[in-house]
Parts: structure tokens; C-alpha cells; sequence
């Protein structure tokens, strides 16, 4: 999926500003970090991109479509294009592992045999196999972000927004997340990761989008 | 858009560039369709089994708000085909003027016998009135004591139409006919009690309906209410499914599957009282009735009366889920 904001702007009703003259250009297949003090507008952005938020100023072209021609209706079939990975893993506790992964399936209204085959080949990937029938509760931090992350790939997205997602994670596990982000990039997916691991990101040699009070402070080099 | 050609999962459709067709929207399948409606409506009873105790409660208000206008209907129900099977010999009664000869009394009486819907005419003149009115009355004294006879001439008119229920209209204004006669003074129908109960079936049947309504409303609320409560608890997976590019339709179906199921059972088990119910007075009503030896037979929810309970409530179920579901799930947004 190709991603280009320009100059885009979102002031919210309160009057405050958490996005101004934000441009910039993902290309299809492309991995990108997005850093910034937390307030910078990281999660704005985000939210711009998956509509849950609608932008005040500016264009957002997604595969060169504005996003603001599309319709309410419209919303959930570009959400199905995209996969979210959040800090709080936002995982239901009521059923397995197995059923939360499988939700972006139902929701678009998969075949049992196609949702098993699918959730099974996502859990293998974030290697939680062996885990599809326990309770989300039962599992460490690493492996509930890792949970959401086979939810977010799932139904094969063409552009995976990760907010935070080694935010309370150790080092070790953080690498290992970022890894599988890489992973998923190598096959075609386009990704853009918030992340204010600075070091981190550095290791990972991507490019790098930094936001500072709602402007695009840095585009390209690495942090 | 530009998409490499060897890339990963290449069965994803095409995304067309024109502006208002995107993003596609996979062509309608009525196999998944329907697929999808019965898995949500054998999950959503399931949802309804895991929280029995709630659910039972909700199934019970909601029967005994339906089982309540449900016996007042067959309980008028009984009691129309009970005045529907009751004849009885009509009479009009036609108190002549006093002034009035015999002979201009007995010409109106031949007249009125010519009358197609008159069967007979009964001549009472004053005299024999007068002897009537003596023996029943024991006034006899009173009576020898004024100077001449007050009773002026009565025409008992017995039309060819007995009188029930059904007939009752026709006879009035066959009696509003005979009272416009110049001879007559005053003419009585004598089926007062006949009307009284006409108007109280009426009343009763205004009754029923209006209790019906507000009955109706109120099971509306408490789906309403129980739905409303059930997208509250289920909040978070209401938002993740919003994440995930549910419709609002997709979010929505589980809910009005719930009241569908609500209103149903709340139906069946109305349904069920009221059956219970006829049952249980059957008894005594069977030993009332062969007291007055009639032909009556006791009725009972019937087959299409039940079928139309459930549609009632089935509909009543639904729609208040969805009042409440369409306002309720719009404003969980995801933030």
C-alpha cells in the first residue's frame, strides 16, 4: 500500500493542534519508523491513516485515493486493508487466542476451514502454535503483543501500523518484535512502526519520520 | 496503484483507482450470507444460555408482559362465543297514546302484522292490562279507587328476528321504526341486558387493546433495556471489531439476533401460560356450563393464535434490539 500525506493538518475541537503541514511519501513495500516525544502526534497520525480520525486540512492519498472521498460505509472495507498493533494489546479476554486472532476473518466473513488454516499459519509465524487454545490472561506481555501481531496480519494487510509496540517489552523481546515487523516487510507489506526506542530504531536501519509538536521534524536519515 | 506482481498473497483483489467504487467491496455471496446469519443466531443463543439466570428473568418479564393481554383475549374471547350462542324470543313493546279508539289501535295492529320482519302482534287492551297490573301488582285497591283506567293500549310486537348479540342493531332500529308510528308513544325493546353486555364486550375489547399497546411498549423497553446493557458489557469487542473493518451491520447482527431470541421465547413461554392457564379453569368452567346445558365449549389459545403471539413478539424482540443497538453502537467510537 502506498501511503502520501500532504501537508496535512488536525486540530481538534478543543483547539489544540496535534498535527500541522504533516507531508511525507511511503512507497508500496516500504518500512518506516515513526519517532517523536510522546504528544509529538504519533497516535494522531496513526488514527488519520486507519479513519478513525478524520484529518482537518490537507490530503491523505491511500494507493492515490483521498481519503476523505470515501464513505462512512466505506471505512470498514479500508480498515480490512489495514493491520493495527497497539501498546495496550487490546486482546479480548473471553475467548482463546486462537478466536481473538481469528476476528478480522469473521468480521469479513471467512469460512471456518479458511479462518483455522489462516490463524494457524499467522500463530506459526509469531511461533504461538502451541498456544491457540489458551486464554490471552494466560500468556507473558511479549506473547499478547505477539497475539496481536498474528491478529493484525491475519487477513494479509497490505499496510501493518504498529503504535508503540515494544513499549513495555525487555530489549531482548523488543528485537524480537521488530524482527518479525522486518519479516512481514520482506514479503511486500508496507509498515510503519511509532516507536520512541530510539536506540532501537537505529539498530533496525530503516527510515526514519520524527514528529515534534505536530510537524514533521526529520524525514529519511537514520535517528 | 502499483502493486509487484510476485508479492505476497496476490489474491487480493485489484483496487480500482476510480473514486467512489473504492475500496471494492467483495461481490455479494447468499451461501456466506446466510452462513453467517445462522452462525450468529445459534452463537447469540448460546450467549443467552451462558448467562442462564439473567436470561431467564428477561424471558420471564417479557412473557408475563405478553401472557397478560394474551388471557384478557381469550377470556373476552370465551365470553363472545358464550353471548354469540345466547337467543332469545325478542320483543317490542308499543304503549299507544290514551287518547287512542280501539278501532285505530286494532287497525296499527293489523298494519304492523303485514310488516315483513314482524312475526306476530299481541293486542292488550286496557282492560286486560288493567287485570294484568292487578295481579301482579297487588294495587288492586289503589287501582278500583281512581275513577277510570290510566293503562293506555299496549302492542306487544314480536319481530322475526330473535335477538343476540348480532341482531341487536337491526332490532333497534326496527323499534326506532315502530316508535315514529303517529299511534305510538313509546316503544321498548326489551333487550337491555343485551346491550349492557354488548357494551361491556366493547369496553372490554377497547380494554384489551389498549393494555396490549402499553404492554407491547413495555416489552419493547426491556429489550431495549437488556440489549442496550448487553452492547455495554460487550464494549471492547465491540470496539476491536470496529478496528478490524467491521460493519456496523456485522456488529449490529449478534444484538438483534439476542432480542430475536427474547422476543421468542418471551412468546413461547406467554404462550405457555395462557395454555397453562386455560387448563387450569377449565375444570370449573366445564361445570358452570353444563349447569346451564349449553352447547359452549371452552376455548383456548389456538394454533394460529400462538403462531401469531410469537410473530408479535419475534418482531417486538427485534425491532427493540434494534432501536437500541442503532443508537448505542455509534456512539462507542474508537478514540
Amino acid at each position: 500500500m502506498e501511503i502520501e500525506f500532504q501537508r496535512v493538518g488536525k486540530k481538534y475541537e478543543s483547539g489544540q493542534e496535534a498535527l500541522s503541514q504533516v507531508s511525507f511519501h511511503l512507497q508500496q513495500g516500504e518500512m518506516a519508523f515513526l519517532t517523536g516525544h510522546s504528544g509529538a502526534g504519533k497516535s494522531t497520525l496513526m488514527k488519520l491513516m486507519m479513519m478513525i480520525e478524520r484529518q482537518t486540512s490537507g490530503q491523505i492519498l491511500v494507493d492515490g485515493v483521498d481519503l476523505r472521498t470515501l464513505s462512512r460505509r466505506a471505512i470498514p472495507h479500508h480498515r480490512r486493508r489495514v493491520g493495527v498493533v497497539f501498546q495496550n494489546h487490546q486482546l479480548l479476554l473471553d475467548r482463546s487466542v486462537f478466536h481473538n486472532v481469528a476476528l478480522p476473518l469473521q468480521v469479513s466473513g471467512a469460512d471456518s476451514q479458511q479462518i483455522a488454516k489462516r490463524v494457524r499459519a499467522a500463530l506459526d509465524k509469531v511461533g504461538l502454535l502451541d498456544k491457540e487454545k489458551y486464554n490471552p490472561m494466560a500468556l507473558s506481555g511479549g506473547e499478547q503483543q505477539r497475539v496481536g501481531i498474528a491478529r493484525a496480519v491475519v487477513n494479509k494487510p497490505q499496510l501493518l501500523l504498529a503504535d508503540e509496540p515494544t513499549g513495555n517489552l525487555d530489549p531482548k523481546l523488543s528485537a524480537e518484535i521488530m524482527n518479525l515487523f522486518q519479516e512481514f516487510n520482506r514479503v511486500g507489506v508496507t509498515v510503519l512502526v511509532a516507536s520512541h526506542d530510539l536506540a532501537l530504531v537505529a539498530r533496525m536501519r530503516h527510515r526514519v519520520l520524527t514528529l515534534s509538536q505536530g510537524r514533521m521534524v526529520n524525514d529519511g536519515g537514520f535517528a | 496503484m502499483v502493486q509487484k506482481p510476485n508479492q505476497r498473497g496476490a489474491t487480493r483483489e485489484s483496487i480500482k483507482a476510480t473514486k467512489h467504487h473504492w475500496p471494492t467491496r467483495r461481490s455479494f455471496s447468499p451461501t456466506k450470507y446466510f452462513r453467517q446469519h445462522q452462525e450468529t443466531l445459534t452463537e447469540s443463543f448460546m450467549r443467552l444460555v451462558s448467562y442462564p439466570l439473567a436470561s431467564i428473568m428477561t424471558v420471564m418479564v417479557i412473557a408475563i408482559a405478553l401472557s397478560l393481554p394474551g388471557g384478557l383475549y381469550v377470556l373476552l374471547k370465551n365470553v363472545q362465543s358464550v353471548t354469540d350462542q345466547w337467543e332469545q324470543q325478542s320483543v317490542i313493546t308499543l304503549y299507544l297514546f290514551s287518547n287512542l279508539e280501539d278501532t285505530q289501535a286494532l287497525a296499527l295492529s293489523h298494519r304492523l302484522s303485514a310488516l315483513d320482519n314482524v312475526a306476530s302482534v299481541e293486542y292488550i287492551s286496557k282492560e286486560e292490562g288493567l287485570r294484568y297490573f292487578e295481579q301482579s301488582s297487588g294495587y288492586e285497591q289503589i287501582m278500583s279507587s281512581l275513577p277510570e283506567n290510566p293503562l293506555p293500549i299496549v302492542l306487544r310486537v314480536i319481530p322475526t328476528l330473535t335477538v343476540d348479540v348480532n341482531t341487536l342493531a337491526s332490532l333497534q332500529a326496527l323499534r326506532d321504526q315502530l316508535a315514529a308510528q303517529k299511534e305510538v308513544e313509546y316503544a321498548e325493546l326489551d333487550a337491555q341486558w343485551l346491550q349492557r353486555l354488548a357494551n361491556i364486550l366493547s369496553f372490554g375489547q377497547r380494554f384489551v387493546y389498549a393494555l396490549s399497546v402499553l404492554l407491547i411498549v413495555a416489552v419493547f423497553l426491556i429489550v431495549g433495556n437488556t440489549i442496550r446493557m448487553a452492547v455495554e458489557s460487550r464494549r471492547d469487542e465491540v470496539l476491536v471489531m470496529k478496528l478490524v473493518g467491521a460493519t456496523d451491520a456485522y456488529i449490529r447482527r449478534p444484538f438483534l439476533y439476542m432480542g430475536l431470541w427474547f422476543g421468542l421465547l418471551g412468546g413461547l413461554f406467554a404462550s405457555l401460560c395462557i395454555l397453562l392457564l386455560s387448563w387450569w379453569v377449565s375444570a370449573p368452567a366445564e361445570r358452570l356450563i353444563e349447569l346451564y346445558q349449553s352447547g359452549f365449549q371452552l376455548q383456548t389459545f389456538n394454533a394460529d393464535e400462538i403462531i401469531l403471539c410469537l410473530t408479535i413478539s419475534a418482531l417486538v424482540g427485534v425491532v427493540g434490539a434494534w432501536i437500541a443497538v442503532s443508537r448505542h453502537i455509534s456512539n462507542i467510537e474508537l478514540q
